[in-house]
Parts: structure tokens; C-alpha cells; sequence
């Protein structure tokens, strides 16, 4: 309790550094390259391309979903796993990365995952608004749904923000925590049903171990809002499992916060 | 004389040291793995006033560095306590914590920015902080296309110029050619003659300490074995 008190506490009391060093952060990845910021939007364009491409030419399995097409199937679950791949590694990644702000300065270490964060969810934005003129261009106004989007979205920031934090902290004192992670990163891709409906697999118990990943519990929340056409509320189940693998998350990141916040600064 | 501004009290820093990053690793899980334990600091404990200047002498592993990242608040004591009143300014290593990608202007914005200083009074020290640091045209290029030495002109520049109440300084002015290190030091004796601000100077040149500090403390292996004035610190350190 007294962890999470510490974190919050810094977090008041740099909330101005935060938005500067996120700030800071997106102009940085970007810079030093001609392009700059539009592979922001390429690497995501091309990607998507590849699977829809895939699936509804090679696979022969890309038909269209709920009467939608599954390109705006695709692109609707595909949009917010930029963000969620992102952090499971560039959040674990995070701390080392930013390992002069440790070593050299006096820092509160669990603000760095956040302005990690909030960076790059600010390509997630621009990307969501992307998605939303797509859906338009196909004929698909935005309607009163959409209004979900936030809460979705602060799920998902909330979520892979106190990930990161874990993660950092670990990767910080191990790098093979942080292959690790990397080596998972695909698979975590491929398991949670990004790029095909979960809810077609027909075992159960394959189904119920993915309702607590949340990965597939934020895919399928914004599948709510652009394909599904329903109600947080109508999916208690799905909000039940998040609080539960939210609550495991803090305990995990308190545990590790209070175990290395003192030594990290010695071993990096 | 004046209020404490930082005080050490019984300070004991141990660093623990694995067998390799695996067995640090395993030893979040269990109190069983092994290690050997080093003793940077050993029950260190001294009192430092405002307006003081301070020279800290050792040989390499003295724990000179441990005393002064514990003063920065980058690392925590293992026992004991360490109080500090004051905005810390250290020039650790002077080069660290740029952005290479941004330029030097962008850079002194940033680092500003982390200290927590506000925008306003950032806008008033940056033509002081640019005019010291003497690095032309080269202000608003990428930091990644300097040199050391104006990497080092830069992190000193800001370092001096934030008005800091306690300035750390650690090997630092060795860098650069004479005139910059002549003007560094014109500008910290400028700083100094308030006497509001503290001085904390880490060398093993015992020249350069006279010349910024009267008081000097002598470490050995983590310890304490002289406090007092300058003149004798230094004979005691040589002798």
C-alpha cells in the first residue's frame, strides 16, 4: 500500500516532467531519420497490409466478419496492438534505455514507464484516427459506440503502464528477462487472437485461459466498439477478468518496485 | 556558523556482489544465493554547512563516488541516513544524460525540464548557459555531432548556471582547453562568494582543491581518516 502511495506521490510531483520527457521521447524516436515522423504510420500500414493480404488471398480464410469486412475487422483489433506490442517490449525495455535518468540524476524511477507510455500513445491516437476515417471511407459513421473508446483505451494504458514498470525493473537487473519478453512477443501475437476471432476456438479451456489475457480482452473491446456494436456492461465477464489480471499486475509491480527501487541505480 | 545542509549519520554502503547477472537475478526469489559484500562507505558520518567548500581526496575505491551519489539522491545508503537540504547541481559526468538527436539548445530545455525548473526562469538562464558555453553556430546542431570537450562545455554550462545550492563537482574541470578551465574556474569562485552556495569537490590533484576548498576530508577504504582544514587534509593525504 505505502508502494503505491510512493509512486503516486511522484508522479503528482513530476506530473510537468512527465508530459515534457514524453513529449521529448516521441520527437526522439522520429528524429535523425528523413522521413521522421511518417514511419510512424508506415511500419503499422505495412504491416497491416501484409496480413490482410494474407489472409484474404493466401489463406483463403479472410470472409467477412459479423457482415463487416475483414479488412475492418482486422485493422480494428490490429490498431491497439501497436500500442500493447510496444510495450510489452519497448516497456521492458524502458528503463535500461533510459538508464542516464537512473545513474546520473535524481529521478523517481517508476515515472519513467509512464512518460514511455503516454509517448507512445500518442501514435496510438493518431492511428485510431486513422482507423476511424477508414471506417467512414467504407460507409461506417461513427456512432454512439465510439464513446467507449476512451474507456478502452485508459484500460489499455493502465494495464501495459504498470507492465512496463514490472518489467522494467526486471529487464533493469536481468537481461534475459528482457529476451525474454522479446522471444514471447510473437507468440503472444499469435495466440491472442489479433488476426482471428477468439471466440471460433473450439476448445473451452483454451478460450478461458485467453479471457484473462489482455491482450485479447482490449482487442476484443475495441472489436466491441467498431464491429460488435456493444456495451462494455454487456460483457461483465470480460471487465471481471480485467480487474482480476489488473489487480495481479499492481501486486506484481508493488513487489518488485519495493524489492529494487534502491539497488537498480548499483547494478546498471 | 551556519544550518546543516548536509548531514551523513552512521552511513554504511554495502554493494552486493554476485557471481554473475544470473545469480543476482535468482536471488529475487531466494535468500540463498551467495554473495560477497563490499563496503563502499563504512559508518561514514559528517556534517556540512551552508557556504562550505569541501574536498573530498582518496585513491581509487576510496568511495569518493558512493558518498557523492548518495548526496544526489541517485543511490540510498544500506544503513544510516542522509540528509540534504538543497537543489543538488552535479557534474558527475558532464557528457551524460544528452540527447544526441537533439540540439544543444533542445538539450538545455530537457535537462532544465527534469530538474524541474519552470519554463519562464529556463528562458532567462539560457542565453547565460549558451554564452558560457561558447559553442557558436553549434548551439542548435544534434548534440551527437560535438565533440567531448563540447559536451562537456555544454553539461558544465548548465550545471553552473541554474544557480544551484550545491554544487558537486568531480573531475570535471580537468576537461577542455586553459581558457575554458580558467573561466570555469573564475565561475565557480563567483558562485562561491555568496556563501549560499556549498561546494563539494572530488580530485586527486591536491592543487585544485586548494584552490576552491578549506576544508578537506581524507577517505580511505570507506572511511573517515581526516577532517579538517585544507592545508593539513592535504599533508595528511600526501604524507
Amino acid at each position: 500500500m505505502k508502494t503505491i502511495q510512493t509512486i503516486i506521490l511522484d508522479h503528482v510531483v513530476y506530473k510537468k516532467q512527465i508530459l515534457k520527457l514524453a513529449k521529448a521521447d516521441v520527437t526522439k524516436t522520429y528524429r535523425g531519420s528523413a522521413f521522421g515522423w511518417a514511419w510512424a504510420i508506415i511500419k503499422p500500414v505495412v504491416t497491416i497490409f501484409v496480413f490482410w493480404f494474407a489472409f484474404s488471398y493466401g489463406l483463403r480464410g479472410g470472409k467477412p466478419v459479423d457482415g463487416y469486412p475483414y479488412f475492418l475487422w482486422l485493422i480494428a483489433g490490429f490498431i491497439p496492438w501497436f500500442y500493447m506490442s510496444e510495450m510489452i517490449t519497448g516497456g521492458a525495455a524502458c528503463i535500461r534505455a533510459n538508464s542516464h535518468m537512473v545513474t546520473k540524476m535524481k529521478f523517481p524511477i517508476s515515472v519513467i514507464p509512464t512518460f514511455t507510455s503516454i509517448s507512445k500513445l500518442t501514435i496510438h491516437i493518431i492511428l485510431l484516427a486513422i482507423v476511424i476515417v477508414i471506417f467512414m471511407l467504407f460507409g461506417y459513421a461513427p456512432d454512439i459506440y465510439y464513446l467507449q473508446i476512451p474507456l478502452y483505451m485508459l484500460m489499455m494504458v493502465l494495464w501495459f503502464t504498470i507492465w512496463a514498470l514490472f518489467a522494467g525493473l526486471l529487464s533493469a537487473i536481468s537481461r534475459d528477462f528482457l529476451n525474454l519478453v522479446r522471444a514471447f512477443s510473437t507468440a503472444i501475437f499469435w495466440m491472442s487472437g489479433i488476426i482471428y476471432n477468439v471466440n471460433n476456438i473450439d476448445v473451452h479451456w483454451i478460450r478461458v485461459i485467453l479471457n484473462y489475457n489482455p491482450v485479447t480482452i482490449i482487442a476484443n473491446g475495441y472489436r466491441h466498439i467498431f464491429i460488435d456494436k456493444t456495451w462494455f456492461f454487456e460483457d461483465l465477464m470480460g471487465m471481471r477478468c480485467y480487474f482480476i489480471v489488473l489487480l495481479v499486475m499492481i501486486v506484481l509491480a508493488c513487489w518488485a518496485y519495493k524489492k529494487l527501487y534502491k539497488e537498480i541505480a548499483d547494478v546498471m | 556558523m551556519g544550518e546543516p545542509v548536509i548531514i551523513f549519520d552512521h552511513v554504511t554502503k554495502r554493494y552486493k556482489l554476485y557471481k554473475n547477472d544470473r545469480a543476482r537475478f535468482m536471488s529475487l526469489f531466494s535468500k540463498r544465493v551467495r554473495y560477497k559484500e563490499n563496503r563502499a562507505s563504512n559508518d561514514l558520518s559528517f556534517t556540512i554547512e551552508k557556504g562550505e567548500s569541501v574536498a573530498f581526496l582518496g585513491k581509487n575505491g576510496a568511495g569518493k563516488s558512493t558518498i557523492l551519489k548518495m548526496i544526489t539522491g541517485v543511490s540510498y545508503p544500506t544503513e544510516g541516513e542522509v540528509i540534504v537540504n538543497g537543489r543538488v547541481s552535479a557534474l558527475l559526468e558532464l557528457a551524460a544524460g544528452f540527447n544526441m538527436e537533439f540540439t544543444g539548445r533542445e538539450n538545455i530545455y530537457l535537462k532544465c525540464n527534469i530538474m524541474g525548473i519552470d519554463e519562464r526562469e529556463i528562458k532567462n538562464l539560457e542565453e547565460d548557459i549558451v554564452k558560457f558555453a561558447e559553442l557558436g553556430d553549434y548551439i542548435d546542431q544534434p548534440v551527437r555531432t560535438y565533440s567531448s570537450g563540447m559536451k562537456a562545455r555544454l553539461g558544465f554550462a548548465i550545471n553552473v548556471n541554474i544557480d544551484p545550492e550545491i554544487l558537486i563537482i568531480d573531475e570535471a574541470l580537468s576537461v577542455g582547453d586553459r581558457n575554458f578551465r580558467k573561466k570555469c574556474t573564475k565561475k565557480v569562485k563567483e558562485i562561491m562568494r555568496d556563501g549560499d552556495v556549498t561546494l563539494l569537490f572530488v580530485t586527486h590533484s591536491s592543487s585544485d582543491a586548494k584552490a576552491f576548498c578549506d576544508r578537506g576530508i581524507v577517505l580511505e577504504k570507506g572511511k573517515v581518516k581526516f577532517d579538517g582544514n585544507i592545508d593539513e587534509a592535504i599533508k595528511f593525504y600526501e604524507g
